[in-house]
C-alpha cells in the first residue's frame, strides 16, 4: 500500500498530500456499488426491473455522453445502435440458439462498425447535420424492424431470450442479470471515468472546442472522431445486448424518440460529466414509476419539467452541484483586469529542438502561392516566402491582404489552389496539418484557440499529444496503468514548467475561460513550445496584450531565438516585431511587395504608403 | 399511374405543409420545432370538437388555426426563446421543444381520451374523375391551398419588405437588429405563420384520419422528412417541392410495390438523397448549416 | 470646427465588453453636429467594441451614450437604429443573398411609412456612389470589395441616422476603391453628416476628420488634429500603433 501511495502521489494533480485519501475513495465507492447490487439482485422484482432500465438507460446515455460531451457530436444514432444489439441477439438466441456471451462479443463488434461507417458517412457534416443523418439512421432501422415481419415480429416484437442462471455454488447473489447489468453499467463508467482521467481528455475538448488546435497539435481529429463513434455505438449495441434479456423486444422501444430522449437523458443529467448521464437516465427512467398518476397528466408533468430542466439548468444537474460545491472546495476568486507578469529569469530556458541550426539551411519556402475562398477573388496572389534556420521572419501588412490566410497554408489548414509549400525540404501542401506537427511545424492562432472548461495545463498538455507514445490506445485504462500514471505525471510537470517558463505559472489551475486575455496567449505560446518545435508560425501574438505584456513576450521569444527555434511571426504592431526580426515580408492585397531587413522595410516609401502610413 | 401520381401529389401537399411549418420557424431561429406536428393536431382536435358541439366548420376551422398559432406563439416563448438566450448554439432546445410536444399531446389525449373522433368531411364526399383516376374534393382542395401557400410565401418572402426583413433575419440577426428590426416580433410572427401552415396542412387531412391526439407524431415526421428531401432548411418552399416527392414515392410505393411499402420506401428514397446531396434536392448547397458564429470582433 | 455648442453624441466614463472583463474601460468622447471624428489604435484597442457599444451591439456596457437629446444607453438595438445611429460594420455585413437595392430599402425599415423620403434617400445614396444605380437589382454577393462598402455606407445612410459609424471602411480595399470611400465621405460631410470612423490608416483618417482620439488596450490614450499629426504629432501616432 505504502509503495503505491507514493506513486499515486506523484501522479496526483495538484494537492499531492491526499494521495493516501485518494487511492481508499474509488475502492470505497466501488464497494457502496457492489453493495447496492447485491441488495438489488435479492429484492423483489419490482425494483429490480426499475433498477435494470434504469441501468441500461444508464449506459445508453453514458454512450452518447461520451460523443456529445466530449466531442460534442450529437448523435440521434444511439436508438438504432440500441436496437442493433437487442434484435441480434434476440434473433440469434432464440432462433439459432447462440449462446449469449459469444453475441455479447459479436454485439459489440457489430454495432461498432456500423458505427464507424454510419460516423464515417455523417462526418462530412457537422453541427444539427450530423444530429439529422444519424437520426434518420434510426429511423431507417426502426422502419425496416417494423417491416421485415418476418423476422422481428412486426410492431408486436419479440420475446427476449431468458438469461442464463448462476452456477449453483453463486445462487446465493440473487439475479445474475441485476450482477450483469450493474457490471456492465460499472464498466462504462469506469471507462469513461478513466478516459476523462487520461491526457486523451483535453484532446478529445480541444477536437470539440478548437479542432484547428487539435490538428496543429498532430491529432487526426477526423480518424479520432470516427473511433470514438465507433466505440459510443459499440456501447449502445451492449446496452441493447442487456435490454433484449427485460422482455419483449419491439420498434418503438429503438425509434428516434428513444434517441432523444437519450440526449434528453444526458442533458438533464448534465452534459460531459461522467455521473450526469446515469442520473438523468434514472430520472427518466423511473419518472413514470415514481410519480404513479393518470399517465397523460404524468406525461405533462414529465414535459413540464425537461423544459424547466432546461432552461433553469443548463449545465443539468451534475452542473449545478458543481457550482453549488465549487467554493466549498476551494480556489479563490478570478482576478478581474490585467495582471502583472514577473520579468522571466535570464535564465529562463525553453525545451531545445531536437536538430541543432546548421547555417543558413532554409527551413520553411512557398513557391508561388496561390490561394482563394470558394469562388471569391485570389486572397493570395503567386507569394514566395524563404524562412531561414534560427531566423525570425516578420509578416506584416494591412488588415486583409492575406497574412493569415498564408499561415493557414503553411500552416495546412488550406491547401493552396497552386504553388508548392515545403518544409525542411519535404513538400508538404496536400498533407493534412495534423502530419505537419511531426516534422517540427507548430503554431499559434490569432484568436486562441482552447478549451475553456480546461485549466491552461490541461490546454498545454494537447500540445505534447504526439511527443508520447499510445495516449489513444491506454486511454481506456490510463489512471491503471503504471505507466499511465508515470507519462501523466511528466507531462503535467512538463506543461506546468513550461507555463511557468513563459510567466504564466500562477494560472496553471484555474479553468482558460476565466484567465484574461493575455494569459491565453501565453498559454498558447506554451502549448506549442512544450512539444519543443523546430518552427512556429505565430499569427498576432501580441494583440490585446498590455504593453508590459508585449515586452515580455519579446524577451520570450528572443529566448526561443536563441534555442534555435525558427519563427514566423504576424503582426501588426510592428514596434514589437521589428525589433526581434531578421527578415520582414510584407504582403498587400495577396501579393509580396517586399522582403527585407526591418530597416529597409521601414524605410521603403511603398510600404509606408499602404501600411506604416505616410 | 395516374391515380398513384394524382394521390402521391394530393397526400404530398400536405406532408409539404408541414415540411414547410418547420423549415418557416427553422429559418429565422434556426431550430427544429419538434412540437410542429401537435400544432397541427391542436387545430383537427378544436375543430372537430367545436364542429360536434353544433359551430359551423368555417366557424370551428377558424378557432382552431387561431389555437394552434397561439401554441405555437407560446412554443417559442416559452421553449425556444429561454434557450437561444441563454446559448444560441446549444441544443437545450431539442429538449424543452420535444417536452413542449409531449405536453401538448398528452393534454390533448387527457381532454379528448387517446381514440380518434369525428371530424367534418368538408369536400370528403365528393368525387373529381380526372382522366381515368379519381380525385376527391379535399384532395384537390389539398393540391390547390398548398399551392396557393406555398407560392404566396415565397412572394411575400422575396417581394414585400416583411419577407425581406425575415430574410435578413435569418441571415444575419445582428445586423438585422442594427438595421431597425425587432428581431423578437420577427421570430414571432414566423412562428404563428409556421403554425397557421401546420393547422392548415391538419384542415386538409382531418376529413381522412379524424381527430386523433396521436396525429402530430407521424404528420410530424413527414413533415420533417419532406424538409430533408427537399432541403427546407435553406429556403422554405424547398420543403413543399420535398413533400410532393414522398407524397408520389409514398403513394407509388404503396400500389407498385405492396401495402405496407409506403412505410419504408419513403426512407429509402430520404437516405439515397442524403447520400447524394446531403443538404436536399431542392437546396442550394451553401453550407448554411453550421453555426454561424458573430463575425469577431476586434477588441 | 470644434466642440459645437450641443455634441451629437457623447459618451461618459463607458466601459463595456464581453464575458468576465471589460474591453473598453471608461471612455469618454464626443462628435459634435457636422464633424467627423476617428478613432485609431492598434488591433485589439477596442474601437470596435466602442462602436458596438454605441449601437447597443454589446450586451455588458455602464456609462453614458446620449445621441442627440435621447439618453441611449439602456435602449435595445433595434430603436438606436430608428434614426439615431447606424453603423457600417466591420466586415460589411450585407445580406448577401438580398439585391442591392433591397439591401439599401432596408436600411431604411423605420421609415417604410414615408416612401416620399425612403425614395429621395435612395436618389440620395445613387447620386453618391452611381456605380450602384446600375446595379441595383444585381445580388449584393456578386458585387467587388469596394461595391459592398459602398452598399454598407448606403445602407447606413438610407436611416438617416443623427450619427454614422463607419467601421474601418477601407479594409481590404484597393487603393482605387480605398479613394471612392475616402471621397464619399467627405461628400458625406459636405451635406452636414456627422461622422464616427474607425481607422487603422492614417492617411484616411487625416483626410476624412477634423479630430483623432487615439486608442489602445480600451482606452483613449491621446486626443489630437490632422494639423498636430502633420506637425510632428506623427511620431506619438506611431509610437501608438507602432
Amino acid at each position: 500500500m505504502n509503495s503505491t501511495t507514493d506513486r499515486q502521489a506523484a501522479a496526483a494533480i495538484p494537492g499531492s498530500q491526499a494521495g493516501g485519501w485518494r487511492a481508499v475513495a474509488p475502492l470505497a465507492v466501488i464497494l457502496a456499488y457492489l453493495a447496492a447490487t447485491a441488495y438489488v439482485a435479492q429484492s423483489d422484482l419490482g425494483l429490480q426491473n426499475l433498477v435494470l432500465v434504469a441501468a441500461v438507460f444508464g449506459i445508453l446515455a453514458i454512450s452518447l455522453d461520451l460523443v456529445a460531451g466530449m466531442l460534442g457530436l450529437y448523435s440521434l444514432g444511439q436508438g438504432g445502435f440500441f436496437g442493433i444489439g437487442a434484435y441480434a441477439t434476440t434473433i440469434l438466441a432464440n432462433d439459432y440458439g447462440w449462446n449469449v456471451y459469444g453475441l455479447l462479443v459479436l454485439v459489440l463488434v457489430a454495432a461498432g462498425l456500423v458505427g464507424v461507417a454510419v460516423g464515417a458517412m455523417s462526418l462530412r457534416v457537422s453541427g444539427l447535420y450530423f444530429a439529422i443523418t444519424t437520426f434518420i439512421f434510426t429511423l431507417v432501422l426502426t422502419v425496416l424492424a417494423t417491416d421485415m415481419v418476418n423476422v422481428t415480429g412486426g410492431l408486436q416484437g419479440l420475446l427476449g431470450p431468458a438469461f442464463p442462471d448462476f452456477p449453483s455454488g453463486l445462487r446465493w447473489l440473487g439475479s445474475p442479470l441485476v450482477w450483469c447489468t450493474m457490471a456492465g453499467l460499472l464498466l462504462c463508467l469506469v471507462l469513461v471515468w478513466n478516459i476523462r482521467h487520461s491526457p486523451f481528455y483535453p484532446i478529445l475538448l480541444s477536437i470539440r472546442d478548437a479542432e484547428p488546435f487539435a490538428e496543429a497539435a498532430g491529432a487526426r481529429t477526423a480518424a479520432i472522431k470516427v473511433g470514438v463513434f465507433g466505440v459510443s455505438a459499440a456501447m449502445a449495441g451492449g446496452a441493447g445486448w442487456l435490454f433484449s434479456f427485460l422482455g419483449v423486444v419491439s420498434p418503438s422501444q429503438f425509434d428516434w424518440s428513444v434517441s432523444l430522449n437519450v440526449l434528453v437523458m444526458v442533458l438533464i443529467g448534465g452534459i460531459n460529466t461522467t455521473i450526469g448521464p446515469v442520473i438523468g437516465a434514472m430520472f427518466v427512467s423511473m419518472f413514470p414509476n415514481v410519480v404513479n398518476i393518470n399517465p397523460w397528466l404524468q406525461e405533462i408533468v414529465y414535459g413540464a419539467l425537461s423544459i424547466l430542466a432546461i432552461t433553469l439548468l443548463p449545465d443539468g444537474v451534475v452542473g449545478v452541484v458543481k457550482r453549488l460545491l465549487a467554493p466549498l472546495i476551494g480556489g479563490a476568486a478570478p482576478v478581474t483586469g490585467i495582471v502583472t507578469i514577473e520579468e522571466p529569469s535570464a535564465t529562463a530556458i525553453v525545451p531545445a529542438p531536437a536538430i541543432p541550426s546548421t547555417g543558413s539551411e532554409i527551413v520553411v519556402e512557398c513557391r508561388g502561392i496561390e490561394f482563394g475562398y470558394g469562388l471569391g477573388p485570389k486572397v493570395l496572389r503567386n507569394v514566395d516566402l524563404a524562412v531561414q534556420r534560427g531566423h525570425i521572419h516578420g509578416l506584416i501588412g494591412p488588415n486583409g491582404s492575406g497574412k493569415s490566410t498564408l499561415a493557414n497554408v503553411i500552416s495546412g489548414r488550406l491547401t493552396p489552389h497552386a504553388g508548392q509549400v515545403l518544409v525542411k525540404g519535404t513538400r508538404v501542401d496536400g498533407m493534412p496539418a495534423s502530419s505537419r506537427s511531426k516534422l517540427g511545424l507548430r503554431r499559434t492562432f490569432q484568436a486562441a484557440q482552447l478549451v475553456k472548461e480546461l485549466t491552461p495545463t490541461q490546454n498545454v498538455m494537447v500540445g505534447l499529444f504526439d511527443r508520447v507514445p499510445r495516449i489513444v490506445g491506454r486511454a481506456a485504462f490510463w489512471p491503471m496503468l503504471a505507466s499511465g500514471r508515470r507519462d501523466m505525471a511528466a507531462m503535467h510537470r512538463r506543461s506546468a514548467e513550461t507555463l511557468a517558463l513563459v510567466g504564466a505559472g500562477e494560472w496553471t489551475s484555474r479553468q482558460v475561460g476565466d484567465v484574461p486575455h493575455g494569459i491565453e496567449q501565453l498559454t498558447q505560446l506554451a502549448s506549442v513550445c512544450v512539444a519543443g518545435p523546430d518552427v512556429i508560425v505565430l499569427d498576432e501574438p501580441a494583440t490585446g496584450l498590455s504593453a508590459k505584456e508585449v515586452r515580455h513576450l519579446a524577451t520570450i521569444l528572443a529566448n526561443l531565438k536563441s534555442q534555435g527555434v525558427t519563427m514566423i511571426i504576424i503582426e501588426h504592431q510592428t514596434r514589437f516585431l521589428f525589433p526581434l526580426c531578421d527578415r520582414v515580408t510584407v504582403l498587400n492585397a495577396g501579393e509580396v511587395i517586399l522582403t527585407g531587413s526591418a530597416d529597409e522595410v521601414r524605410a521603403d516609401p511603398v510600404v509606408r504608403q499602404v501600411y506604416l502610413g505616410e | 399511374m395516374l391515380q398513384f401520381l394524382l394521390s402521391g401529389i394530393a397526400i404530398g401537399s400536405i406532408y409539404g405543409l408541414i415540411g414547410m411549418a418547420l423549415a418557416i420557424s427553422f429559418y429565422v431561429t434556426r431550430i427544429i420545432n419538434f412540437a410542429q406536428g401537435q400544432l397541427m393536431m391542436v387545430t383537427v382536435m378544436i375543430t372537430a370538437e367545436l364542429v360536434s358541439s353544433g359551430y359551423p366548420v368555417w366557424l370551428a376551422a377558424a378557432a382552431g388555426l387561431a389555437a394552434s398559432c397561439i401554441i405555437g406563439v407560446l412554443s417559442y416563448l416559452i421553449a425556444v426563446r429561454p434557450i437561444l438566450l441563454s446559448n444560441r448554439f446549444s441544443f437545450g432546445w431539442l429538449v424543452s421543444t420535444l417536452g413542449f410536444a409531449v405536453i401538448v399531446e398528452n393534454a390533448a389525449a387527457y381532454v379528448w381520451g387517446p381514440t380518434s373522433q369525428a371530424f367534418p368531411p368538408i369536400l370528403n364526399n365528393i368525387s373529381v374523375p380526372i382522366g381515368n383516376a379519381v380525385l376527391t374534393g379535399q384532395q384537390l382542395l389539398a393540391i390547390a391551398t398548398a399551392a396557393i401557400l406555398a407560392a404566396g410565401f415565397e412572394i411575400v418572402r422575396r417581394y414585400t419588405l416583411f419577407g425581406k426583413l425575415g430574410m435578413a433575419t435569418a441571415a444575419d440577426p445582428e445586423m438585422a437588429s442594427a438595421i431597425g428590426a425587432n428581431t423578437t416580433v420577427v421570430a414571432i410572427v414566423a412562428f404563428a405563420v409556421s403554425a397557421a401552415f401546420a393547422g392548415i396542412a391538419g384542415l386538409l387531412i382531418g376529413p381522412t384520419t379524424f381527430a386523433n391526439p396521436y396525429l402530430g407524431d407521424t404528420f410530424g415526421t413527414y413533415g420533417f422528412i419532406a424538409m430533408m428531401i427537399g432541403g427546407g432548411t435553406e429556403r422554405p418552399i424547398a420543403a413543399m417541392f420535398g413533400g410532393l416527392v414522398l407524397g408520389v414515392c409514398a403513394e407509388g410505393a404503396n400500389g407498385l410495390i405492396n401495402s405496407q411499402a409506403s412505410d419504408w420506401f419513403p426512407f429509402i428514397v430520404l437516405v439515397v438523397i442524403l447520400i447524394v446531396s446531403p443538404k436536399g434536392l431542392f437546396s442550394a448547397s451553401n453550407p448554411l448549416f453550421r453555426p454561424r458564429r458573430p463575425a469577431a470582433a476586434s477588441r | 470646427m470644434n466642440e459645437q455648442s450641443s455634441p451629437v453624441l457623447e459618451i461618459s466614463s463607458l466601459s463595456a465588453g464581453y464575458g468576465r472583463f471589460d474591453v473598453v474601460r471608461d471612455i469618454g468622447l464626443s462628435v459634435g453636429k457636422g464633424e467627423a471624428v476617428a478613432l485609431l489604435g492598434p488591433n485589439g484597442a477596442g474601437k470596435t467594441t466602442v462602436l458596438r457599444a454605441i449601437m447597443g451591439l454589446v450586451k455588458q456596457r455602464r456609462g453614458l451614450v446620449r445621441i442627440g437629446a435621447t439618453n441611449v444607453s439602456d435602449l435595445p438595438t433595434h430603436r438606436i437604429a430608428r434614426g439615431l445611429a447606424a453603423i457600417a460594420p466591420e466586415g460589411r455585413r450585407l445580406f448577401l443573398d438580398q439585391s442591392v437595392e433591397d439591401n439599401l430599402l432596408l436600411g431604411a425599415l423605420h421609415l417604410r411609412r414615408d416612401q416620399a423620403r425612403v425614395e429621395r434617400l435612395l436618389t440620395s445614396v445613387y447620386d453618391l456612389f452611381p456605380v450602384l444605380r446600375n446595379y441595383r437589382h444585381r445580388l449584393s454577393s456578386f458585387l467587388s470589395g469596394g461595391e459592398q462598402q459602398m452598399v454598407a455606407i448606403g445602407r447606413m445612410l438610407m436611416s438617416d441616422p443623427e450619427i454614422m459609424l463607419l467601421d474601418e471602411p477601407s479594409v481590404a480595399l484597393s487603393p482605387v476603391a480605398v479613394d471612392i470611400v475616402v471621397k464619399a465621405m467627405l461628400e458625406l460631410r459636405k451635406r452636414g453628416a456627422s461622422l464616427l470612423l474607425v481607422e487603422q490608416r492614417i492617411d484616411v483618417a487625416t483626410r476624412v476628420c477634423d479630430r483623432l482620439y487615439v486608442m489602445t488596450h480600451g482606452e483613449i490614450v491621446e486626443e489630437m488634429t490632422p494639423d498636430t499629426v502633420r506637425a510632428g504629432g506623427m511620431s506619438i501616432l506611431s509610437k501608438y500603433l507602432g
